[in-house]
């Protein structure tokens, strides 16, 4: 079992400057969540430091091109996969906008439950890199809990399944990218922010409200975009 | 060589089975046209046979570049004899766009080879190296939309709203790999299944390969579609280099959000062009996005919140809205409605555009109409709704009424009518080229009419169109001042279009002059090759010239070069390319003269020759048309004129093809290569052939 003061400490003690833009309804959302779990899983969660970073995406700016994961792909795994992409966008050509398209990336969720479900460390918090929530590829032993978990909250689940090379990947803000010459991770740049062409991503430092999608589908439009033609509201 | 999957898939509808052609075997061809013309100069015997000829086989073909970041290169190219050309069926090209291109790549194939006919009605399911042929009786006579909606379904049993969408794992198991895109189909509505001559292929909302009529052609085969889902790598030679290359072009050459151009008439062409702007969607008051190929850095077409109109682009909309415009005052829905009969039915637009405007001019005049000397019943009073397009569309498709005519497309249908050389004199109907409707003006901006009719099509390529003529024409049609001055114009397209320097002078010596046959050599050879092969997209290059680049200066020829040696990991230059280019249009002019292409059927229509071009007013004929505002070379000065009311000299052009079929090293009396030309681009074994057929001097 769990109680109040847990997660308090736990908000208190992890989320640290970065509070401020933590909702106030994530603590029910823990609550549901919560359900049917050990202490021990728990802890791990609450205790969790939340990511320095976030990406944020504007389903009705995205134009639909795949850049974002051709990058994505390719500034990690040196080679062009739409199924070896971190972030994904799917589309309905025949239906209207905006119901025609959304693109889902990683939330580098407050509680991740990716981390929570791995149970080799593979997936952990990287403290040095400003707690991406982070796949270490080399202990990955390829039994998909973390894909499954992110799946039950966040379907369709935000990590996948390198069929190639078999291990799980999900987005590290470009952290570890060696086919690409840029720095990534929270402080640096992103393969897929950088190479929108129409700046339809792009990171926070402030942790987007969880429950739900507002937070992270955001608009990124404005008057330029409204010139062009475009509703930016 | 890197980016390319190593295999193309040849399908044999005849005995529905399967073989491949390891890629490298044409490794010389690279991509997209190039290998197409090479196997289809391989797999067709003899090249004299109709479009509807079992034996007539459809390459679809893709280039080491597709489905690589490497940027609006998301395209396929289709080559084979086509049935739309007027008087000769000739071996002809198309492409689309969308997904289609990158999702045959990642199951594994550079392209497809059709061949043979099927029994009864088949489509095509591909999931990586699973190729199934099926039965496609139930799919037969459903719309382009409909029959993609299900086979979206049939292959990935899963919802096609996003919102609801999983990802999806292929029956092979999870090593196989997961996707959560969905199948890339492409297909053919009722004007291709009726082997109508305007039949398209179309893919997703607005992908189409209209002008053509490859359509036609796969549905006298019996061949409803192709869905493609694949979850392999494209493997690229540096990738570092191409994610460098691709922030180099959009910080360097892409529009800025931030800092829009609108002075510049941007919306229309080129590399930097702005989002959105091909589509209609928001002129009738819609919200809409922007909406790109696989990987497109300007994502040129539009979705709508009606989904009225969803990807159509251009003339998906210009064949119509002067009709809307005229009916409602102003652009309305109507239009959108009829681009998306039109990629429901799977019609060509070029055909819908020329063909309603001559309607309607011999329906004025009371030659067509009920009880007329041409038989015909269409709802007039319904133009500019779109019910007046259905019913066209509708008639044309399943060849009903005066559609039985019209099916064959506009000049056999005006030659039964007893009208063709009369109204190709007037100037009535408007086919300038090979009956294919005048896209813009040989009398005036003559680079596309020669291109086109010393080729096989409409070129449909707007390299030097955007520059030459948009830009200025619609700058003076506005009272602005073009951005740049015709002289810098004329140097940057000389210092770029390597390794010929062409000057772009449309006076009335110019037109006619060697510098003219220089500039429509380098238009044919750049387009072969670094286009229609590598797939570079016409709405993006070539890029002259570009509001954002260094001194205006366009990403031409830096872009093109550096996108494919990254992918590649080859080191060509420019002027390499441009020698494959070479070589892709001798053979494709020695398929031409297999099927009996001679000098002197190069001729344009009548009118271009006996009427004067439109001007200054907007043109009557093609919906689109401005007065063609050109950059011209006049006692040392370079200065942009109207060169409207101008009319071509038979005599001059004709001096002209001489001076072009000997910059090509072709026989001047025939217009054929000759065997030293072919045998200098390693094309001996064309040159035999067309020897064995005596078909070389
Ligand atoms: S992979 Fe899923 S569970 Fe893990 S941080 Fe990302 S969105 Fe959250
Ligand atoms: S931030 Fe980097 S890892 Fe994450 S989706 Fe974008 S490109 Fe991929
Ligand atoms: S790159 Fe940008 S516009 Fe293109 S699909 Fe990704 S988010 Fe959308």
């Amino acid at each position: 079992m769990v109680n109040r003061r847990d997660f308090l400490k736990g908000i208190a003690g992890g989320a640290g400057a970065a509070v401020a833009g933590f909702a106030l309804g994530s603590l029910t959302d823990t609550i549901e969540k919560a359900e049917g779990r050990s202490f021990e899983e728990i802890k791990t969660m609450v205790e969790t430091p939340p990511s320095e970073a976030y990406l944020l995406v504007d389903r009705e700016k995205c134009a639909g091109c795949r850049s974002c994961m051709l990058a994505c792909s390719l500034a990690h795994e040196g080679k062009e996969n739409l199924s070896l992409s971190r972030i994904q966008v799917f589309e309905d050509p025949l239906a209207g906008f905006p119901d025609d398209l959304v693109q889902e990336q990683c939330r580098q969720c407050q509680y991740p439950e990716c981390v929570a479900a791995c149970p080799t460390g593979a997936l952990s918090v990287d403290e040095v890199n400003g707690n991406v929530r982070l796949v270490d590829e080399e202990k990955c032993i390829g039994c998909q809990r973390c894909i499954e978990a992110c799946d039950q909250i966040n379907n369709p689940a935000r990590a996948a399944w390198n069929h190639e090379d078999e291990y799980s990947l999900k987005c590290d803000l470009c952290i570890d990218t060696p086919h690409w010459e840029e720095n990534g991770g929270p402080d640096g740049k992103q393969a897929c922010v950088e190479i929108c062409p129409v700046n339809a991503i792009k990171t926070t430092d402030q942790i987007p409200v969880q429950i739900g999608q507002k937070g992270y589908k955001v608009n990124l439009r404005g008057k330029n975009w409204e010139k062009l033609g475009f509703p930016s509201e | 060589m890197k980016g390319h999957m190593g295999k193309i898939l040849r399908l044999d509808l005849t005995n529905l089975n399967t073989k491949e052609i390891n890629t490298s075997e044409y490794e010389e061809f690279v991509g997209g046209h190039g290998l197409g013309s090479a196997i289809f100069f391989d797999a067709v015997k003899d090249k004299t046979i109709s479009a509807f000829h079992p034996d007539n086989v459809i390459t679809m073909m893709t280039s080491p570049l597709c489905g690589t970041l490497a940027p609006a290169t998301g395209r396929i190219e289709l080559n084979g004899i086509s049935p739309q050309p007027y008087p000769t069926e000739w071996y002809s090209r198309s492409n689309f766009g969308g997904r289609f291109s990158a999702m045959l790549k990642y199951a594994g194939y550079d392209g497809i080879v059709i061949e043979g006919k099927a029994d009864k009605p088949t489509w095509i399911n591909i999931v990586n190296e699973d190729v199934e042929f099926k039965d496609a009786e139930s799919l037969w006579g459903l719309d382009a939309w409909e029959t993609q909606e299900e086979i979206w379904t049939d292959v990935s049993g899963n919802s096609t709203s996003v919102d609801e969408r999983e990802w999806y794992q292929t029956e092979r198991g999870r090593d196989e790999g997961r996707t959560t895109q969905k199948p890339a189909v492409a297909t053919i509505g009722a004007a291709g299944e009726n082997k109508t001559r305007s039949g398209a292929i179309i893919h997703d909302a607005g992908n189409g390969a209209g002008n053509a009529a490859f359509g036609s052609v796969w549905g006298s085969k019996n061949l409803k579609a192709i869905s493609v889902l694949g979850t392999k790598s494209v493997e690229v030679a540096n990738p570092s280099a191409l994610l460098k290359s691709r922030e180099w072009a959009e910080d360097n050459y892409n529009n800025q959000e931030s800092d829009p151009k609108p002075n510049w008439g941007s919306g229309v062409g080129a590399f930097g062009g702005v989002p959105g702007a091909e589509g209609f969607g928001n002129i009738a008051e819609e919200q809409v996005r922007p909406q790109g190929c696989v990987s497109c850095h300007r994502c040129t077409r539009k979705r709508t919140e009606s989904g009225h109109g969803n990807e159509s682009g251009c003339v998906d909309f210009l064949f119509y809205d002067v009709h809307d415009e005229q009916k409602h005052g102003g652009p309305t829905k109507e239009t959108a409605k009829a681009g998306d009969l039109s990629q429901r039915y799977g019609i060509n637009v070029y055909f819908l555009e020329e063909g309603i405007n001559y309607l309607k001019h011999l329906h004025e005049r009371g030659i067509l109409g009920e009880g007329k000397e041409i038989e015909a019943s269409l709802p007039w009073d319904e133009l500019g709704n779109a019910s007046f397009a259905k019913e066209l569309i509708y008639k044309v498709s399943n060849k009903e009424g005066i559609g039985e005519d019209l099916a064959m497309g506009l000049p056999r249908a005006a030659k039964k009518w007893g009208r063709l050389e009369q109204d190709l004199n007037s100037g009535l109907l408007g086919l300038q080229y090979w009956g294919y409707p005048q896209h813009y003006d040989a009398r005036t901006e003559v680079e596309w009419g020669y291109g086109s009719i010393l080729g096989e099509r409409d070129i449909n390529e707007h390299d030097f169109n955007w520059v030459v003529y948009w830009q200025v024409s619609l700058a003076k049609l506005f009272g602005r001042n073009p951005p740049v001055k015709a002289e810098k114009l004329a140097k940057i397209i000389k210092d770029k279009t390597i390794p010929y320097n062409a000057v772009p002078n449309y006076s009335n010596e110019g037109i006619y002059s060697k510098n003219m046959a220089k500039l429509v050599a380098w238009h044919r050879h750049y387009t072969r090759f670094w286009k229609q092969s590598l797939q570079y997209c016409d709405w993006a290059y070539a890029d002259f010239l570009n509001p954002y680049g260094p001194e205006t200066r366009g990403i031409t020829p830096e872009g093109e070069t550096r996108f494919f040696n990254a992918v590649t990991g080859k080191d060509i230059s420019f002027k390499e390319g441009m020698e494959i280019g070479r070589k892709i249009w001798n053979l494709d002019r020695s398929i031409w003269a297999l099927q009996g292409r001679h000098r002197d059927q190069e001729e344009f229509a009548g009118y271009t020759y006996d009427v004067a071009s439109w001007g200054p007013e907007i043109s009557p004929h093609a919906n689109y048309e401005v007065p063609y505002y050109m950059p011209v070379k006049e006692d040392g000065e370079w200065k942009y004129k109207n060169v409207a009311s101008r009319s071509l000299d038979k005599e001059k052009f004709n001096e002209w093809k001489t001076k072009f079929y000997e910059l090509e090293g072709w026989n001047t009396e025939t217009g054929r290569p000759k065997r030293e030309t072919l045998e200098n681009l390693g094309l001996g074994k064309v040159a035999d052939e067309l020897e064995q057929k005596n078909k070389i001097e």
